[in-house]
């Protein structure tokens, strides 16, 4: 009895059968349309048939762990610059003003990127996602740009803070 | 495609076939492992079968999460410290752009004229509701680094360092705001 099921439990049979399984997963898909149903607020987007897996982008250090280092980096870097500008001037330490600058619209711009990736994800908003995202591009380009005409032409941000805070 | 199950006490038989030789001709373990053999067949849905159950997914309901979820310490500071850091930014990428597009406007001189004519109260008013959001924000975003280097990651810890967010930042705008 023992014997028997050593016997049957083979390991090229197993194989063979995980092959013969994975042919008919890929012609269930193959033979699967795309849903053209409307998107009701709050519910599924079914691609595919029900029991097809769920996609997942590509792994890349990039947008992952490089992506959060540099993240938690600027948040850190961004405590001394912070006090930093709160015990001096705009007008006495340029270069201070503009890395603060910087480093703001560039910790404003991951925060708004997370937001997006949460609430206007692609895979559920194929539109709205991706126009939100270069959207979003656009306008740390032009904030980027703003601010610094405004360092280089006018008092720059911390001396308009300092000033608007004490008028 | 046909595959042969064997369902039944897959753990004892496993244990059984690798017990040593002496127990295997056993009557009592025989009898008490009990075997069935059966044969199940594959059968894959259709595309007409997967449309009807998509039609099922879309009309299907999903039970209240978000809506009924008690208010606790710890995601009501994650989405202010979110609402706050959005709105603060919000603030930031305003100006720049205004003072791009508009810098004749926007430029420091009008913007501390008109802040300066402004009446006493709308001034605290307006620097206490600054100074509140960038306090908690600053404060909660050390929190959060400390988080991340590993430390305060349990429940109390995340109540403690949350308490005393809170009450720094209560400190802090005050003081923010009362500077002259």
């Amino acid at each position: 009895m023992s014997t028997s099921l050593l016997v049957r439990s083979s390991l090229p049979r197993a194989l063979a059968h995980r092959a013969a399984l994975r042919s008919v997963a890929v012609q269930a898909r193959a033979n699967s349309t795309v849903s053209e149903h409307k998107y009701v607020a709050g519910g599924p987007i079914p691609k595919g048939g029900p029991n097809d897996a769920v996609t997942f982008p590509p792994p890349s250090p990039t947008h992952g762990s490089y992506h959060w280092v540099f993240e938690r980096t600027l948040a850190a870097a961004l405590v001394p610059l912070t006090a930093a500008a709160f015990v001096t001037s705009g007008t006495n330490y340029p270069i201070l003003d503009g890395v603060l600058g910087l480093s703001l619209i560039a910790h404003s711009h991951i925060g708004f990127d997370q937001c997006i990736v949460d609430y206007l994800h692609p895979r559920k908003f194929p539109i709205l996602g991706p126009a939100s995202s270069w959207t979003l591009r656009a306008a740390t380009l032009a904030a980027t740009v703003g601010i610094f005409q405004f360092n280089t032409n006018d008092i720059g941000l911390t001396e308009l803070i300092a000033k608007v805070w004490t008028a | 495609m046909l595959s042969h199950k064997a369902l039944g006490l897959s753990t004892a038989l496993r244990q059984a076939a690798f017990a040593p030789r002496t127990l295997r001709n056993n009557a009592l373990l025989r009898n008490t492992i009990a075997r069935r053999s059966v044969q199940t067949k594959t059968i894959p849905a259709g595309p007409a079968a997967d449309a009807i159950l998509n039609q099922q997914r879309i009309k299907r309901p999903s039970s209240p999460h978000f809506t009924i979820y008690q208010p606790q310490l710890t995601w009501i500071g994650s989405i202010a410290n979110r609402v706050t850091g959005v709105g603060l930014s919000v603030l930031l990428y305003g100006f720049s752009i205004a003072y791009l597009v508009a810098p004749g406007t926007f430029d420091s001189t009008h913007v501390i004229e008109v802040v300066r004519d402004l009446p006493e109260a709308v001034k605290y008013a307006g620097k206490f509701i600054l100074a509140a959001p960038f306090s908690f924000h600053a404060i909660n975003g050390l929190r959060h680094l400390a988080w991340d280097t590993g430390h305060f990651l349990t429940v109390k810890g995340a109540y403690v360092t949350g308490y005393l967010v809170l009450g720094a930042t209560a400190v802090s705008s005050v003081a923010l705001t009362l500077i002259k």
